[in-house]
């Protein structure tokens, strides 16, 4: 067992130093020794088997908390187009005035309208324990903002702390539509560890698009957990794009509670080196006449390693509803690994379900086809590559943001 | 302009292609037909250099020997094969790929790349004539094409690469009759006295439309007759028996 001595040191005076009242203390000391009981995440444990964590998070077994002195975020590192921004600088959380009828964003002040309700996860534990920040955005009933909200988390070359954590609430009332997109950007060279918890609710007939971008996170590790609850009719479309990752988990849990509720949750992973990406996504059905979908797609170079573990799980009294999931990884290397773990768990038994995986090489026709119009053999491989991944991006229901990811993606679309 | 000696091919071990010779004129229409099995298909992958093939003889191309160049070098070369399946790439949109091919074949003959204006004024001009429309194009690369929408794709990429060599490699197959002659007419508007083609034929139908110079049976993995265009009428007729052994 690890020594947590220290760990328990830096929470003392970190409960010490938080103006809070008296019921979040509570909540944080009973997910800190919750997170005790087992401490880090262990590759025996079946739900972390795969996990780059399970070793990576040992390196935090001290965690020191410096905010630091950075106010300003570069502005050439701001998106192009008219939106709001919420900015995270080394984890302190900066916020514009935002002036529009139904639109509310704000620090998620001791996170009064949370559930607190500690889990078994343990990082989702330590994180509940410790984060000090985070947003809160609501959309009032019948509203659609049509700028999208850009949300940056930040890390500059002065951040000298070992561990940030946030804690974040997106509400979506009643008919209401909004488009987040969060974007990380890493410029710190240092080895620290960010954790974060995102609650969505999406009420009745609401719409929310979730984009995340996540690239070189250098000597960071990283674990996003976001939970979303679904009512009625409403739809949740959530995509990630990372490329060349490290000690990275992104786990999502999707409750759909209401009839008609749908949700996509789709993701591409390109990696290098000795990167390692896990993701792992729970589509729980509770209700009858849900539908939801899981597209992960994943390109390994070198000796990176990628890890899918995906389920659908069916709730006896959820019946018609579809449940799909896809995923596929072209295997660059030989040394790049791809493990992958779909789980069915179905108690209703008028329901559709669906699950593939496979990994594999680049077809060899498709690549014979493209060099005989003249096309080298690297970029020919460049191509399909790219067209493996882009095939999710396609799917995307965003414009503006269908074109974003591939632009990233260095593929053009329509545009040649 | 095409000058192959002795071809020969094999896979594991096999021989498909045992010394084939064949010489093709500058601006000339050669069909090939034969039987099932004969090497016909073995032939187009020789001629533009797909991997998995064992391979010796010589094939003279504009001096050069296409044997010692790779795949896109000699599709460079302006070598270029129609596929019986055009392969489904999916995530590789059409225009680009167009593009990009388009572009690789002009900077490794020493011309500027065109720019994306440029590219669309030239397909447009090219696609109307095939009858391929805008939605098409946009579409990635094959995916949900029908059989007849493939291999006008095919002779889109023919117009604008501008090969000197084309290699037709069973382009009738699975086409009806309509299909059948957009496909014909693209070849025919094609036919310039600086470039030849090679059609390779499991029936004489396509030849009704367009006319070959030459053709040839294919037996065995070798050339047993030549003759004009004739001479596909008698095998219409009277089948490829009297040439197995």
């Amino acid at each position: 067992m690890e020594n947590y001595e220290n760990i328990k040191v830096n929470f003392d005076s970190f409960i010490q130093s938080l103006e809070s009242d008296a019921d979040d203390i509570e909540f944080r000391k009973k997910s800190f020794n919750h997170f005790l009981t087992n401490g880090f995440p262990k590759a025996k444990d079946e739900q972390w088997k795969y996990s780059p964590l399970t070793k990576d998070l040992n390196k935090f077994l001290s965690v020191e908390f410096s905010k630091s002195a950075e106010q300003n975020f570069p502005e050439e590192l701001k998106e192009n187009y008219d939106h709001y921004p919420i900015v995270f600088i080394d984890g302190n959380l900066q916020l514009d005035n935002v002036q529009e009828n139904g639109l509310k964003i704000v620090k998620n002040e001791k996170f009064l309208k949370s559930v607190k309700k500690e889990g078994t996860n343990p990082v989702l534990n330590f994180t509940n324990a410790f984060a000090d920040e985070g947003y809160l955005i609501e959309v009032e009933p019948n509203t659609v903002i049509s700028k999208p909200i850009v949300v940056y988390n930040f890390y500059s070359n002065n951040f000298s702390s070992s561990f940030v954590s946030a804690k974040n609430f997106i509400l979506i009332n009643e008919s209401s539509e909004i488009t987040i997109f969060e974007k990380n950007i890493y410029n710190s060279d240092q080895e620290y560890l960010i954790t974060s918890n995102t609650e969505v609710f999406l009420a009745k007939n609401s719409k929310l698009k979730k984009y995340n971008v996540n690239e070189e996170n250098k000597h960071s590790t990283i674990f996003n957990f976001t939970k979303a609850n679904l009512d009625e009719g409403s739809e949740l479309e959530h995509f990630t794009f990372s490329k060349n990752t490290n000690s990275c988990r992104d786990e999502t849990i999707v409750n759909l509670n209401g009839k008609n509720s749908f949700a996509s949750v789709s993701g591409i992973q390109s990696l290098l080196d000795s990167n390692n990406h896990e993701i792992k996504l729970n589509i729980n059905h509770n209700e009858e006449f849900t539908e939801s979908s899981q597209f992960i797609k994943s390109a390994l170079h070198d000796s990176s390693t990628a890890a899918f573990q995906g389920k659908i799980f069916v709730d006896s009294q959820a019946q018609k509803t579809d449940g799909y999931q896809l995923s596929r990884a072209l295997l660059l290397s030989d040394k790049a690994r791809f493990f992958s773990k779909p789980e069915l768990e179905i108690y209703a038994d008028d329901v559709k379900c669906s699950h593939g995986s496979s990994s594999g090489s680049i077809d060899d026709e498709s690549i014979f086809y493209l060099r005989s119009r003249g096309i080298n053999e690297k970029d020919a491989k460049e191509m399909m590559i790219k067209g493996f991944l882009a095939e999710v991006i396609d799917k995307l229901k965003d414009d503006r943001f269908k074109k974003i990811f591939f632009t990233k993606l260095g593929h053009d679309s329509e545009n040649v | 302009m095409i000058e192959i000696t002795n071809l020969k091919a094999s896979v594991d071990e096999k021989e498909i292609l045992k010394g084939l010779n064949l010489s093709i004129g500058k601006g000339e229409v050669h069909a090939i037909m034969g039987p099932n099995g004969s090497g016909k298909s073995t032939l187009s992958y020789a001629l533009s250099g797909k991997e998995g093939y064992n391979i010796s003889g010589e094939i003279k191309f504009n001096k050069k020997n296409l044997l010692e160049l790779n795949t896109e070098e000699r599709a460079q070369e302006g070598v270029f094969l129609a596929l019986q399946y055009p392969t489904e790439i999916p995530g590789v949109f059409t225009k680009n790929f167009l593009r990009t091919s388009l572009n690789s074949i002009r900077k490794a003959n020493g011309k500027s790349e065109l720019n994306a204006i440029e590219f669309l004024k030239i397909l447009k001009e090219k696609s109307t004539e095939l009858k391929i429309n805008d939605e098409m194009l946009a579409r990635p690369l094959n995916v949900g094409f029908s059989g007849g929408e493939k291999k006008r794709n095919e002779i889109l990429q023919m117009s604008l690469l501008e090969p000197s060599f084309i290699i037709m490699d069973e382009t009738d197959s699975g086409l009806d009759i309509d299909a059948l002659k957009i496909v014909s007419n693209g070849v025919n508007t094609l036919r310039d006295p600086d470039r030849s083609f090679l059609i390779i034929t499991h029936y004489q139908r396509l030849l009704n439309y367009i006319k070959p110079d030459f053709v040839h049976v294919l037996s065995d993995g070798k050339i047993v007759k030549t003759g004009d265009w004739k001479l596909a009428l008698d095998l219409e007729k009277e089948g490829y028996e009297q040439f197995v052994n």
